[in-house]
């Protein structure tokens, strides 16, 4: 291939991962400026009831957290979290995620939060306070996580790794500030078929 | 992203579907079902230094 041809379609590439990046933040940002309309994915209580939550953590988080829950699974489920540990919790959104693992490492343990979209670190932030425990949250992408090797020892994630062009990248990320012997627990969306290029390249269609 | 954990070096990678994961809107979820999109549960192990 040509290098004006493969430096066009590298153009056209990083051209259509930005306006998909908008179009995440913006989604993401709805659902928790509007918890109450309606989108074509579950979200909130009913969501997260759907993917067995257990209702006492629901009840116990603040209703911003549980109304702005967009995941597609329960990564708790499976994550064994330990008294002590560190979680980072990719993707943090309001911090329902956020919140509950920080109820499980307790006092000694710690949570860190990483989100694309600063307010939403904010409202995380913001809504761990108000149960009483303390998030760290960074604003950055998962593609570059702002964290040291070997630094954490357990990820966990739900429903975003998706939204990323670079999974591989994602991945590798994970793999490296994971402690020897951590571990990962993540919900995520996958498909069996090839996407057509018509869906690939649709902001919106990606962005759900 | 099965094969995607294992390439990167994770070891012990499960995955179960999560059953109650569906769309609300039928025409998402009828084009969610023909494409074979589903919502998986995956847990993997960063190898201990010695292994």
């Amino acid at each position: 291939m040509p290098e004006s041809t493969v430096a066009a379609v590298a153009d056209a590439q990083a051209s259509l991962e930005a306006v998909i990046k908008g179009e995440v933040l913006r989604m993401y940002q709805e659902v928790a400026d509007s918890p109450e309309a309606e989108f074509h994915f579950y979200h909130g209580r009913e969501a997260a009831e759907m993917f067995g939550y257990d209702p006492e953590w629901l009840n116990q988080a603040p209703k911003g957290a549980v109304a702005s829950f967009a995941g597609v699974g329960n990564p708790h489920a499976r994550s064994a979290l330990q008294p002590g540990e560190t979680v980072l919790d990719l993707g943090s959104g309001a911090g329902l995620d956020s919140i509950i693992a920080s109820w499980q490492v307790g006092p000694t343990g710690k949570v860190i939060g990483l989100d694309l979209n600063p307010s939403m670190c904010a409202k995380a932030k913001a809504h761990a306070e108000a149960t009483g425990t303390t998030l760290e949250c960074h604003e950055g992408v998962m593609e570059k996580i702002p964290l040291q090797d070997a630094s954490v020892d357990v990820i966990t994630s739900n429903g975003v790794i998706n939204l990323s062009f670079q999974k591989r990248r994602v991945i590798q990320e994970m793999f490296r500030v994971l402690r020897p012997g951590g571990r990962i627990s993540i919900t995520d969306i996958v498909s069996a078929k090839q996407l057509s290029q018509s869906i690939v390249n649709d902001p919106k269609l990606w962005a759900s | 992203m099965f094969a995607l954990l294992e390439d990167s070096g994770f070891q012990r990678v499960r995955s179960a579907v999560v059953s109650g994961f569906r769309f609300r809107k039928g025409a998402t979820q009828d084009a969610a079902e023909a494409y074979g999109v589903k919502a998986v549960h995956f847990t993997a192990r960063k190898p201990d230094i010695a292994s």
